[in-house]
């Protein structure tokens, strides 16, 4: 699967894209040339050489405090998805098997979940669990559940409903070894979507999640909270939104083109996608011969 | 295989209902059948008439609500899906599906598919694919197609693959649904061969199909369903010259390929009008 998606130009430009950015994930808050909590009276200055990105309205270095909000940018939204992944894939699968009570009852919480209204959820949850990363994660990543739930069932029901299933069981075989052997490599791929779709959604719910004051607590930078005290300052500093934004634009936008990746190189169509690029490769290079007839795909 | 005189599966008086209380229909009624080794049955019926749900009980995909089923002597109608499993992992009974398309795991190469019964059954791997590429043969294929995957080979190989699937296990009892109505002519001459050269080595076969002239050349016995009934089983030769129950009188007046009774239009409406009335 990784070489295939490495195959395609789209992946390995999502890729190259999320590598920067888990760097910075990794890499940034050491890398901060200031500190990011530290004020001056330096405010709202423009861009120097000593700050690359100009000061905020306290005086503290943008570009530190973007280095330094990058970690907790990227953990919460990754955070989020896996979140999600867990409570929804599992209950995805398990409704297909377990019969019709549990089915019903995790429809109904899908549902549920979905009809929801996100912010009021999320800032009702807040005020039950208390304010902090952890808690805001862990609400965002229950709510967009049903996502997951929804993909893993459809593609759990496609699978145990075909023949090969039938046949498999008709061999004798059990559950367990119909699930490892025919039902994993078919809901793996929508659900590797779902997830890289997840990480793109998560960074833009915790970034409109600190914008509203809910999750991570000023003075601690994010990307989404620098996005949001930079806004205030518009008449000051007009620019001053861009960096922030293109750095959430660049995360949601990578993870979206590996999500599209990953679709394209899974299954049939996939299959013959590679195939096909291939083929037009070997015409490229006569240096190899082409088998004759169509058989050969 | 021995060929002594004992049925592979004897079916006595089944019942098959499907849906709950106020939506529960019934399927299959007072359906009796028995196959002896080395014997092909064909079990001929329209669209609906309950012929897949004959097929998925005797695999115990369909749970029967009444009747007795035995399998190679054993009654399997009380089985738990423990001990189904168990009966299925020996072999004796094996399915082979219309579409090989959809049978096969279009995400496994061809190998993977084909020795699956034998790993289910805890042979060794590299016994599995050694014994795999003998039942290729078998069928006629070249072992050189082991490693593609099902969308890499024409329908016709594939069926030929889910047929070497279905042998693997070494079957007292194969039933196929439709196996060649999914292929071109040459091929289907090709499969038909396959199967009588496995009813000569002793293995029974349950033909089921739609169509009594695909049937007529390679069964001994048909049985003719109608509306989850049997309303006529007998000698192939008997059912086609001799058709009693008017639904088999019209099912041989219009099968085109039987020089035998080709009923003229007028006969078949006739018949069509009786068995509405």
């Amino acid at each position: 699967m990784v070489r295939r998606v490495l195959a395609l130009p789209t992946g390995r430009l999502a890729v190259g894209v999320l590598s920067v950015i888990a760097l910075l994930a990794i890499l940034g808050p050491t890398l901060a040339p200031h500190n990011p909590l530290g004020t001056s009276a330096l405010t709202l200055t423009g861009p120097s050489w000593k700050h690359w990105l100009g000061t905020d309205y306290l005086g503290r270095d943008v570009f530190s405090r973007l280095l330094a909000g990058s970690r907790t940018s990227v953990l919460g939204s990754v955070e989020v998805a896996l979140i999600a992944l867990a409570v929804g894939v599992v209950p995805g699968i398990l409704s297909v098997y377990l019969g019709r009570g549990f089915e019903w009852f995790t429809l109904r919480i899908a549902d549920t979940l979905l009809a929801l209204p996100f912010l009021i959820y999320a800032v009702a949850v807040t005020a039950l669990l208390g304010n902090g990363i952890p808690q805001a994660m862990f609400t965002v990543g229950v709510l967009v559940s049903p996502l997951f739930y929804r993909v893993t069932r459809a593609a759990t029901l496609a699978v145990a409903r075909s023949q090969y299933v039938e046949a498999a069981l008709i061999s004798g075989a059990s559950i367990g070894w119909i699930a490892r052997r025919h039902v994993w490599g078919k809901v793996l791929p929508p659900v590797a979507v779902a997830l890289a779709q997840t990480i793109g959604v998560g960074f833009v719910v915790v970034s409109s999640l600190s914008f509203l004051g809910i999750g991570v607590q000023p003075p601690a930078p994010t990307w989404g909270g620098l996005l949001a005290s930079d806004l205030g300052y518009l008449s000051y500093q007009p620019w001053a939104p861009i960096v922030p934004a293109l750095l959430i634009m660049a995360t949601v936008w990578g993870s979206n083109l590996l999500a599209d990746a990953i679709r394209d190189v899974s299954g049939e169509a996939g299959r013959a996608l590679l195939n096909s690029r291939r083929a037009r490769a070997r015409r490229l290079n006569p240096a190899e011969p082409i088998p004759a007839g169509g058989a050969a795909r | 295989m021995s060929t002594d005189g004992r049925p592979v599966l004897e079916v006595a008086d089944l019942e098959v209902h499907y849906g709950l209380r106020r939506r529960r229909r019934r399927v299959l009624h007072g359906v009796s059948l028995s196959v002896s080794r080395g014997e092909t049955v064909g079990v001929i019926g329209e669209t609906g008439s309950g012929k897949s749900t004959f097929a998925r009980a005797v695999l115990g995909l369909v749970r029967a609500s009444g009747g007795r089923i035995l399998i190679d002597g054993e009654d399997v109608s009380r089985y738990s899906s423990r001990q189904w499993r168990a009966l299925r992992r020996r072999g004796v009974v094996q399915y082979v599906f219309q579409d090989p398309l959809r049978s096969l795991d279009p995400d496994l190469p061809v190998e993977e598919s084909l020795i699956e019964p034998l790993l289910v059954q805890g042979v060794g791997r590299k016994e599995a694919i050694e014994r795999g590429r003998g039942y290729l043969a078998r069928v006629r294929l070249d072992s050189e197609l082991f490693g593609r995957l099902p969308g890499e080979l024409s329908g016709g190989q594939r069926q030929r693959v889910a047929v070497a699937r279905a042998l693997i296990t070494e079957p007292a009892l194969i039933i196929l649904d439709e196996p060649v109505s999914a292929l071109d002519s040459a091929n289907r001459v090709g499969i038909l061969e396959i199967l009588k050269e496995l009813r000569d080595a002793g293995v029974a076969l349950i033909f089921i199909s739609h169509d009594l002239g695909s049937v007529a050349g390679v069964a001994d016995r048909v049985a003719v369903l109608y509306q989850g009934e049997f309303v006529e089983v007998g000698a192939t030769h008997a059912v086609i010259n001799t058709p009693q129950h008017p639904y088999a009188r019209l099912l041989v007046g219009s099968a085109p390929t039987l020089r035998s009774a080709a009923a003229s239009r007028a006969e078949r409406d006739a018949l069509r009008a009786l068995l509405h009335a």
